[in-house]
Formats: structure tokens, sequence, C-alpha cells
């Protein structure tokens, strides 16, 4: 077998996890989006103020790595105006800053569930 | 033979479990093979928040912790009949392939070879689940890190689906692409399959065999070492936290 621990290149930098998430939003009376990729369930909540996305928050079933990535997408998302183009670029552009993988979803899919609970 | 660590934790409250999980996926320990079977309990996925997923007001008597890996809730009932497995490796781009998918299709392969020695028709559907004709009673997730990955799955010998839907918020949405009505039908395992209970013991001693001849290698009974437990214990209060669980 080839040693080859050496020989995989790691893009990930794992952070301390358990990073808060803590919003300033009751996600249990925000409507939330579902879309369903391949990956898995991708449930969205936001808040919105002057046409952008103030506050965002995710729940879901879908893997991603690294996963903390998943707190840069929000971050990002954060301010960013509330139309599916805008929503899409930003999200690609953290993959690509982030090195992100997601088996079976996509910018799309996260794009689509958020999407959907803003015509919610 | 290249030669592998094997564990079987036994009986375990999952936080402690969760915490040994981590440690030895970023402890000095090796290539690993690990058992436990959870107490009644509730893991959420790194990405899943607790009072989205869950009814909580019927949480109540559940030891509830969130892993490091994403997917859905792994959920015990008090029934104690799953086989969990760990899987620590390096990702070697021969046994443990770069691919995602084709890792987990590697790993699932063990269960796979189990339940097809008990003569049933199991078969891996991407990305994590394994299936007997098309009805998953496995589920399985993994994380990386440093060039290791760390896959975590359950094996159901029973399960009671009621209990599971009383105390989870699982949308309709979940299931429309899988042409089932609802999670009665899309979940099985391996006592309802046979038709008779089997001795969690010997299940178990058939996934070693399995994992032996599939990954061609030894496995010898091994604990934590000095360094995954001081790991371990620094890892837990995490484990026990609102702030990691509730977050």
């Amino acid at each position: 077998m080839i040693d080859s621990g050496k020989a995989v290149i790691f893009f990930y930098t794992i952070k301390p996890s358990g990073g808060t998430g803590a919003i300033d939003m009751d996600i249990l009376k925000t409507k939330q989006g579902i879309h369903k990729s391949r990956g898995g369930l991708i449930r969205s909540f936001v808040s919105l103020e002057n046409g952008k996305i103030k506050e965002i928050t995710i729940s879901g079933d879908f893997f991603l790595f690294p996963e903390d990535a998943v707190f840069k997408i929000l971050d990002n998302l954060k301010g960013t105006p509330a139309s599916r183009e805008e929503i899409h670029k930003n999200i690609e552009e953290t993959y690509e800053q982030e090195n992100i993988q997601s088996p079976g979803t996509s910018p799309s899919d996260f794009t689509e569930s958020i999407m959907k609970a803003l015509e919610a | 033979m290249e030669e592998w660590r094997f564990i079987d934790f036994g009986l375990v409250d999952i936080r402690d479990m969760m915490a040994m999980d981590e440690a030895i996926l970023k402890g000095d320990g090796g290539n690993t093979f690990f058992f436990w079977t959870p107490k009644k309990s509730i893991i959420l996925g790194y990405f899943q928040k607790a009072e989205v997923e869950l009814n909580l007001a019927q949480c109540r008597d559940y030891t509830i912790t969130r892993r490091i890996s994403g997917g859905g809730i792994a959920f015990s009932d008090d029934r104690c009949r799953q086989i969990n497995y760990g899987v620590v490796g390096t990702i070697d781009n021969e046994l443990f392939p770069l691919d995602i998918i084709d890792s987990y299709k590697q790993i699932c392969g063990i269960l796979i070879d189990t339940l097809v020695h008990y003569g049933l028709n199991a078969a891996f559907r991407p990305i994590n689940d394994v299936v007997v004709e098309s009805r998953k009673i496995s589920g399985n997730a993994q994380t990386r890190w440093e060039g290791k990955l760390l896959q975590n799955g359950t094996l159901l010998l029973d399960f009671d689906i009621e209990e599971m839907l009383r105390i989870s918020n699982i949308p309709k949405e979940k299931f429309m692409d899988k042409k089932i009505a609802s999670i009665r039908e899309g979940l099985t395992w391996l006592d309802r399959e046979l038709g008779e209970q089997r001795d969690m013991e010997e299940v178990k001693e058939i996934m070693k065999q399995k994992f032996k001849e599939r990954f061609r290698v030894r496995l010898k009974p091994g604990m934590l070492s000095e360094k995954e437990k001081e790991l371990t214990e620094a890892l837990l209060p995490k484990y026990y936290s609102p702030e990691w669980i509730y977050r």
C-alpha cells in the first residue's frame, strides 16, 4: 500500500468548530424554504432588510467539506441583494474561496432553498 | 498483511462516544475499526438545528448531541439493537479513495457484504446509504481531517420507527424523489428482513470478517492511546455543551 498520507494534499484548514451560528431571528416563526438536493435536504430561514439579506440560517442533512465553511457561506450572504442571480454568484464565490466540496449538493441547490424561503 | 486496531466500546453514552470518535480521528492511534451501541439518544448532523429537525417536547428523555460530520439525525431507541461502527483511515487512493462518494462506497461495502452473507439483496445507494430492496437499512456519515477520513454508520437490527417519527420533524420533501409515500416504507432493519433476531455479537463478528476480507488487513484488539485519552478529555465538554448541541 502506498504511504500517500503525504501524497494526498489537503486544502482544508480546520478551525475550532462550534461556531455559535446564533442569529437574531426566531427561526420557528420564520418561514422556511425547503429544497431537496441529491445530497440531502436544505432548509433555509431568511430575513430581509431593504431588499437585502439581513439574517440567514440553514439546517439540513447534506454533506459539505470542510464543514465549518458553511458559516462562511452564511456570513458572506448577509447584505446580498435578494435575487436568485446575486445569491447564486455569492455562494459560488465562497465555494471557490473555501475549496468547498459538497457531494450531491451545489450552489444552485442552496440558492433554490433560499429562494423558496424568500417566496414563502 | 497490514494490521489495524480494533476496539469494541460496547453500550455507550453518545456524548462520550462522539468525543472518542473525534479523538481517534485527530489522535495518533493509526488506522482503526471500531464498534459501539448507543444508549437512547439522538445525534444531530453538523448542519442540523435541533429546534428545526426535532420535536424537542418529545425528546426530553433522550441524550442529544451533535457530531462533526454532516448528514441526518442518528436516532437510537431504548431497544439498543443497532451496531454503530467507525472507520478511521489514511486517504491513500487505494483502500480509501480521495473521491468522497467512492470512499463511502468502499466502506459501505462492509455492510453490504455482511447483509449478503445473510442472504439479503443489499446495495449501495449514493451518497451514503445502504439499502435492502431499496429500503434504507444503514446510514453513514463521513468527515475528513488532515489526510484522514472518519466514517461512522449504523446497521439497524431493530428500530422503533413510530418513536422516531414522534421525535423528529421530517418534511414530506425528504421522500418525494424516493418513490415512497413515507419514511415507514423507506426504512428497514435486519430482524424484519430475516424474520428473526440474530445475536448482535454474531453480526459484529461477520462485519469484522467482512472488513478483514475487503481491506485485506488483520484486526488487532486495542484501546485508546494516552494521547487519544487526553484528547477525549479535552473534547468532552463540547459534546455536553448546549452551545454545541443547540447552536
